[in-house]
């Protein structure tokens, strides 16, 4: 991963100018030996800023043809040797090249354009862009173009490492597969999501082309501010890539393995995972076992001979696959002075890892980027960005819960091929889930046509005022098809079966329609002015209407011949049908200065004016102000450090950003329907409030403080930014749980507190070369804490899944809440002089702490683990590039600190409902012999339950350090390339996901997070490699 | 000129939405109404009463998959080897203030009904209705809260009693309310709710409430106040009002026509719903309202009878098992019993389903329990023959007349001692089960224990007998045994502390909502 100031040592650098200090030693030498050999002179010259006049330092000047090199002083002013006739190729990051003949001593002045296609050298900030180095605001750029080669299937997985985001992969799913994104910690106990707007429209960054994205900035403190209402969780702004210069086709390709990173230790040895449940049983006081001793015996002997009757199948060597992926990109791209132009096509294609036909994906995306200048003064475009996807997913698409349930003992399928279950009565397990009749049955088709197509007009006013105008339609069009057919499982002694689903429901199809349509409106009017030459001045003030509307509707039907047809028409009994729609409403008024006296000081000033349709009349509307300054001390006269630093930037900014994330209509006391009851044997139509409301909610509003360090040195080859945040969230909007006793009623949303998030980032990049061989680093590392301040007195527990966590002043939002395990029991004795856990206890248990005294553990011995159960203190990311004729190496690593999970549920606690367990149970649990185990005594979570409770006993570190990404790439020759007449050709290979570390070994440590379970398709390891050609 | 247009164009855009942006920022759903527009029609009034009765096809009261049917699994009459809704560790003593299922589902569920009853009744009188229907729907929700709150108490005692809509205000932090005030409440909204509730209904009404519901719940209320466990003073007093409520409803029968249904086994079979003989039950029905009663008796086997229920079945001449002139035979157990057994147990041996049982056909305990399914010794139909979870609408009867009898008789017995009219009402219901009447001489002891079995017999797998040994107050003998398969093997040993589990502990997550709701002894 590289952020744009390292990349403007690297890519946008011609190469000849980055050229070190040491480097520049050398070619002094070499200079003045050419000196004596061609009796050069010294030519001079002055290089300045077309367009305001001031000196350009640091500016490359390159003798043509030749070895000599210089660079321009801090008036802009250089010197360098040349012969007559020789050209001067000058040329500096941010600014188009020139080349000047030499005619005499001096070349005079010589004026530098801005190159406006240089992304490192604007920014795009809300509703604008933003020269980078006049930035104010912690604001992060990912260049999307240093990932490619990569095999990214989703835009919003190609996040990881930028400084203050934590960027969590949480489903690896082909068709699914989302990363969480979370900006600067966690600001509410609402959606955390972060806004995400592609060249200005808001839009989903899963629907996105990863290839047709050029940049993605990031705000994340006041500079937020411009989006109000919806900016507490950060925004990222995504801007797709454009046509410039002569045209040109490129083509990318590659193709790829996977396979999961972590499976569980799972038992697959049918008499180990007999024997243990027995003995899991017996431990807990049963008298009657799963397996008799005769079962077992003929199970042992029945496996020589007859391995479909007495199987010992290990279901995720059955069930798994290796995933294919493969995908094209094509675009053609242009531009001259008039109009520019980018036109792409996608296609990935991707098989998952189950077996089956239920996960493979195929999208393809097309992307439209143009721009025309109708007249002097008009400019108009269009963007479009759109997808046509396809996924399949299983018809059961509990698939993973399915599989972690698998047992040894379970037929794969019969000598015939039909679907087997087990000869063996285990309780917990009366209709198998046989994960290849799961895999195989019925189908999930799921087709999305998603587009954003935007169109703008840009107006040249006079008096320096710019009109700007974008009208964009999101456009969401899914249907989800389902169709399953009737399937048993037959016993493979007796050839009975089992119906997994029952005839009077199966076959079924079901279709559901999702029909949602955003329309987003905005218009600007901006006026830039210099004012004596040293005052900068620019305004913008605009207004916005965005609209969201979802529809959808879903029908199933049963009552099918056979399995054959499939369509709804094809069934003949009307079975479910259902229909909704909602609608929300956002405007907005907005403005923003901007003021820089001499590029020195730097002033932003931002305000902001929300209404929303999601509160009550009169609580509806919200300002959001927000301030910023700058100050370029490198710019100072007294600034002594001026030779070693290239920039020297202190910023400082306060703002406030909002939250709305509540669900729509949550300050209405609603009456619900569908809360029938039947009379008469006809289903009566019923009605009934199920959720309070509190009808005075508003926004959540966010305070913003942050302080940033930018410094560039070593003539632009070291970079560092550090930051420094605080963020207070006041109004924190969340579902407040109330007791049973009101009506049992789901708790309403409420302005429930105060929570601070408090942190720092420090991210740096080096880069340099020493002859041919380039080199480069990239490290950041953001720390962030977060506290809750004020809940006004309440404490709140999570209720979702269980009691572990709680919520209150002083602590990380949901907290681990839990109780405290203290060793195992190694006697009854012991138990019988410890306080009472319950009437099952004995040797072997985990021992927890009374922490009250009172004999008796209970709830009230809960104890609070000061860690957030959902975002890490600490993440980091580091890079290293290499690079040396041709080759390139680069390799990505990521981090998390400062997390524990919690998974529970099938091969995390043994035999769970019938489930299996893993190896460690067999080796590392208590026994009288082994006192010293890590786990209790072995007994069915199911009926042990002692041993399960949520306890720190269970809790695991969660922190990795995995390495992301590993790529070897190599530039071919361009002699060879002009030969077949192509700009350029690279080939690749690709690794992703293959070394990790980690204390959590039963699963992938980055998919644990934020998740109680092991059911959900495993982090992916990709093996991959392709071609990228240019012509 | 047509530039200026644009900007004209998109300058009257704005202007627009300054203008007017009041009625843009107003939305609604279209799925839901909103307490201001809901109270306006009867249409609204009925769907809220109906909504009232909603909760009680709820998992936590006699819905979910099977909760009343796994009810027996926390009693000595079965074994639920899944711990289904956590009835096992009930039935293990095991169960704790943070466990899932029934503990935390029933109160929850209860108070769900009582919030929608008390909503009803401060809201629907604002809408006209003609005041005869508007007795009724009012007769209904008291009724309705009566039997919402009666479930609470006898769970977990004194809980907060609350009647008026749901308010978080006011509601939240209150403390648990002494448990003989919700019985009193309970008795005056069942008094009320008789008053105004008819004895029958037309047949598009059939599953309401009825005056002789109200009036059979208020005799099981009476009943469990005078049982041992709440009534610790023994007033025969209140034995006395329980057998007066029973009474009631036994007199009230020319106009309830209730009466016995004639045969034992189809009266919980789907086709003689609603029978003469019950007098309320959770009407489901199939697809929108269904259950997993058939799933769970044919195949789940999640409510496996235990041997100690089959060996209390008498020999059909009425002698126990135990009895050296019974007959009885070890080699052949299941000759010549009580044909309640045959309608309410699978046993090895036995024909199911069109198919000879074998000892492992029924692997839990060897035994079936075929009461509430809708499957017996022949082959069943294609079409259901194997109905999955949710596809089940067999009615669960919360009261039957049955029950009545028997409650007068447990109730008269203990006030007056066994006069004619108790051995009436028992061998009434002996005779419909095919079982020679009682004739014998009793004392009021000696009827007693054959009250008990008799119950325990009659109402066999429908939920009832954990609350008959809860309020007997025999459950820490009952409960503290072994439990066995059908060939006598032992499965496990449950526990039962009698200074705690009498009752159900207040659910962890309302004690850490609401810090003022103590919890129950020992918890």
């Amino acid at each position: 991963m590289k952020f744009t100031i390292d990349r403007k040592t690297t890519s946008s650098r011609p190469a000849l100018s980055a050229v070190g200090t040491k480097r520049a030693l050398l070619l002094l030498c070499f200079s003045l030996m050419n000196f004596a050999l061609f009796a050069q002179t010294d030519v001079s010259g002055k290089v300045q800023s077309a367009a305001d006049g001031s000196p350009l330092s640091g500016a490359t000047v390159h003798v043509q043809g030749g070895n000599q090199n210089s660079l321009t002083q801090n008036n802009g002013s250089f010197t360098i040797q040349a012969s007559q006739g020789d050209s001067l190729l000058i040329s500096m990051i941010g600014y188009l090249s020139q080349t000047v003949a030499v005619t005499g001593g001096s070349v005079g002045t010589v004026s530098l354009q801005e190159d406006a296609n240089n992304l490192t050298n604007v920014v795009v900030v809300g509703y604008g862009t933003q020269k980078k180095v006049n930035l104010t605001g912690a604001i992060t750029t990912v260049d999307m173009t240093e990932k490619e080669g990569q095999p990214i299937t989703n835009a919003s997985n190609a996040l990881h490492g930028t400084p203050g985001l934590f960027v969590n992969l949480s489903n690896s799913q082909p068709g699914v597969d989302r990363s969480t994104i979370r900006i600067r910690g966690v600001g509410t106990l609402n959606n955390s999501d972060p806004l995400v707007l592609v060249d200005g429209v808001e839009y989903s960054l899963d629907e996105l082309n990863p290839n047709d994205i050029a940049t993605v900035t990031v705000l994340k403190d006041a500079s937020a501010a411009i989006y109000g209402s919806r900016a507490s969780n950060g925004v990222i702004l995504v801007t797709t890539k454009t046509g410039s210069g002569k045209a040109k086709v490129n083509y990318n390709y590659y193709i790829g393995s996977q396979k999961p990173t972590y499976m569980p230790d799972a038992i697959w040895d049918p008499i180990t995972y007999m024997k243990l449940k027995n003995q899991a049983l017996r431990n807990e006081g049963k008298d009657a076992v799963d397996y008799s001793d005769e079962e077992i015996a003929e199970y042992e002997a029945g496996m020589k001979t007859d391995p479909f009757t007495y199987p010992s199948s290990n279901w995720f060597d059955i069930a798994l696959k290796n995933g294919q992926m493969q995908k094209h990109d094509v675009s053609v791209s242009g531009g001259n002075d008039k109009s520019n132009y980018r036109l792409s096509l996608g296609v990935l294609d991707r098989d998952g890892i189950i077996i089956g036909p239920g996960n493979s994906e195929k999208k393809y995306s097309i992307g439209l980027n143009t721009s025309y200048h109708v007249t002097k003064r008009l400019t108009v475009g269009m963007t479009l960005d759109g997808y046509y996807r396809k996924y399949t997913t299983p018809f059961y698409t509990s698939f993973w819960s399915y599989l972690m349930r698998a047992l040894p003992i379970l037929t794969d399928t019969l000598k015939d091929g039909r679907y087997g279950n087990s000869w063996l009565r285990t309780p917990g397990r009366n209709n198998w889930e046989n994960p290849r009749m799961i895999a195989y049955t019925g189908y999930g088709h799921k087709t999305v046509q998603r587009f954003v197509a935007s169109a703008f007009a840009k107006y040249e006013l006079p008096f320096g005022i710019t009109y700007n105008a974008k009208y964009g339609i999101d456009k969401y069009d899914g249907l989800l098809e389902e169709f399953s057919p009737q399937v048993k499982t037959w016993n493979p002694k007796t050839d009975d079966f089992i119906n997994w689903n029952s005839p009077a429901t199966a076959p079924r199809s079901a279709n559901t329609d999702y029909n949602n349509l955003n329309v987003h409106f905005y218009q600007t009017l901006d006026w830039v002015k210099t004012f004596n030459g040293d005052h900068h001045l620019s305004v913008m003030v605009g207004n916005s209407y965005d609209h969201f509307e979802t529809k959808g509707f879903d029908a199933t039907m049963i009552g099918y011949l056979d399995g054959t047809l499939t369509a709804l028409d094809a069934g003949s009994e009307r079975y479910d049908i259902g229909g909704r729609s909602t609608e929300d409403v956002l405007i907005s008024y907005f403005g923003r200065v901007n003021y820089d006296y001499k590029g020195k000081y730097l002033l932003e000033g931002i305000i902001r004016s929300d209404g929303s349709g999601r509160f009550d009349n009169g609580r509806r509307w919200g300002q959001y102000p927000g301030l910023s300054a700058g100050w370029r001390i490198d710019k100072e006269g007294f600034f002594p450090w001026k030779n070693t630093f290239d920039l020297f930037k202190l910023r400082a900014s306060y703002g406030k950003t909002g939250n709305q994330a509540v669900p729509l209509y949550s300050y209405e006391n609603s009456i619900d329907l569908g809360q029938n009851y039947s009379f008469g044997d006809v289903l009566a139509p019923g009605a009934a409030n199920t959720a309070y409301t509190d009808s005075t909610i508003t926004w959540e509003s966010t305070s913003n403080y942050n302080l940033g360090l930018d410094m560039e040195l070593l003539n632009h080859r070291l970079n560092i930014t550090a930051e420094i945040y605080k963020k207070r969230t006041t109004g924190i909007l969340r579902e407040v749980d109330i007791p049973d006793q009101v009506g049992g009623l789901k708790g309403p949303q409420q302005n429930i507190g105060v929570m601070d998030n408090k942190g720092f980032e420090l991210s740096l990049g080096y880069n340099d070369h020493v002859g041919e061989f380039t080199y480069g680093f990239n490290g950041s590392f953001s720390y962030n804490k977060n506290e809750v301040v004020d809940l006004e007195g309440q404490i709140l527990y999570d209720f979702g899944t269980n009691l572990s966590t709680i919520t209150m002043k002083g602590l990380p939002i949901n907290s681990h809440y839990i109780l405290d395990a203290i060793g195992i029991f190694q006697s009854d004795e012991e138990v019988a002089n410890s306080p009472f856990q319950s009437n099952s206890t004995k040797a072997g248990y985990i021992k927890y702490r009374d922490v009250n005294n009172d004999g008796i553990i209970n709830a009230d011995d809960r104890v609070i683990i000061k860690s957030s159960s959902e975002i890490p203190k600490y993440t980091y990311g580091f890079g290293i590039n290499m690079g040396y004729k041709g080759f390139t190496l680069t390799a990505d690593f990521q981090g998390v600190g400062g997390i524990k999970v919690y998974p529970e549920g099938n091969l995390t606690f043994p035999f769970n409902n019938g489930a299996g367990a893993t190896w460690e149970w067999a080796k590392d649990a208590w026994t009288p012999e082994n006192p010293n185990a890590r786990l209790p005594i072995v007994t069915t979570s199911t009926g042990g339950q002692d041993n399960f409770k949520d306890s720190d006993f269970w809790l695991r570190d969660g922190s990795y350090l995995r390495m992301k990404n590993i790529q070897l790439a190599y530039q071919l020759p361009k002699k060879w390339m002009d030969r077949i007449k192509i700009t350029g050709m690279s080939v690749y290979v690709n690794a992703e996901n293959y070394l990790t570390f980690s204390k959590y070994k039963d699963f992938d440590p980055e998919t644990a997070l934020n998740v109680n379970s092991l059911y959900h398709y495993p982090m992916l390891k990709t093996l991959s490699a392709g071609a990228r050609i240019t012509f | 000129m047509k530039i200026r247009n644009i900007i004209v164009m998109a300058a009257g855009a704005s202007l627009a939405l300054g203008s007017c942006k009041k009625s843009l920022l107003d939305t609604a759903a279209d799925y839901k109404y909103v307490e201001s527009t809901f109270w306006k029609t009867e249409a609204a009034v009925n769907a809220a009463l109906t909504g009232c009765y909603a909760p009680l096809g709820y998992a936590g009261l006699f819905g979910g998959e099977a909760t009343p049917l796994w009810e027996e699994t926390a009693s000595p009459n079965a074994y639920n080897y899944s711990n289904s809704m956590g009835f096992n560790f009930i039935a293990e003593g095991k169960q704790e203030p943070s466990s899932t299922g029934i503990i935390p589902g029933r109160y929850h569920d209860c108070y769900t009904g009582v919030g929608r009853c008390n909503s009803f009744l401060a809201h629907a009188g604002k809408v006209p209705i003609e005041a005869k229907t508007f007795d009724r729907m009012r007769g209904e929700v008291h009724f309705l809260r009566a039997l919402y709150y009666f479930e609470l108490e006898n769970y977990y005692g004194g809980v907060p009693l609350i009647l008026d809509p749901p308010d978080k205000d006011t509601q939240s932090d209150l403390p648990r309310t002494p448990r003989e005030e919700v019985v009193a409440q309970v008795l005056k909204d069942l008094d009320s709710a008789a008053i105004l509730l008819p004895f029958t209904y037309g047949k598009a009404d059939i599953g309401r409430a009825t005056k002789g519901a109200a009036m059979s719940l208020k005799a099981r209320v009476l009943l469990f106040e005078a049982s041992p466990l709440l009534n610790t003073a023994g007033s025969t007093d209140k034995w006395k009002a329980a057998a007066a409520a029973a009474n009631a409803v036994i007199q009230m029968a020319p106009e309830t026509h209730y009466d016995l249904f004639e045969n034992y086994r189809a009266l919980f079979l789907p086709a003689n719903e609603n029978n003469k003989e019950v007098i309320f039950d959770v009407q489901f029905i199939y697809p929108d309202l269904g259950t997993s009663f058939d799933l769970i008796g044919k195949q789940y086997n999640t409510n496996a009878p235990l041997l100690d229920l089959a060996e209390a079945y008498e020999m059909n001449s009425g002698l126990p098992i135990t009895d050296p002139n019974s007959g009885y035979n070890k080699d052949k157990p299941y000759e010549n019993r009580d044909p309640r057994l045959y309608a309410t147990i699978v046993y090895p041996g036995d024909t199911f389903m069109g198919v000879k049982v074998t000892d492992s056909r029924f692997a839990i305990t060897g035994y079936g329990m075929k009461k509430y399914t809708i499957y017996d010794t022949e082959k069943p139909p294609e079409a259901l023959n194997d109905l999955k979870g949710g596809q089940s609408e067999t009615n669960y009867i919360v009261l039957r007349y049955a029950d009545i009898l028997l409650m007068y008789a447990e109730a008269q017995n203990e006030a007056a001692g066994p006069d004619q009219t108790v051995l009436a009402a028992i061998n009434k219901v002996r005779k419909r089960a095919g079982m020679p009447p009682l004739t014998g001489s009793y004392d009021q002891a000696s009827l007693r224990k054959l009250i008990h079995l008799e119950r325990r017999i009659e109402f066999a797998g429908e939920g009832m007998y954990y609350n008959d040994i809860r309020r007997w107050k025999t459950a820490e003998k009952d409960l503290n045994a072994k439990i066995y398969t059908y060939a006598g093997k032992s499965i496990e040993t449950r526990s039962f502390d009698p200074a705690r589990d009498y009752w159900w502990p207040i659910p962890q997550v309302q004690r850490d909502l609401n810090p003022n709701l103590e919890q129950m002894p020992g918890y």
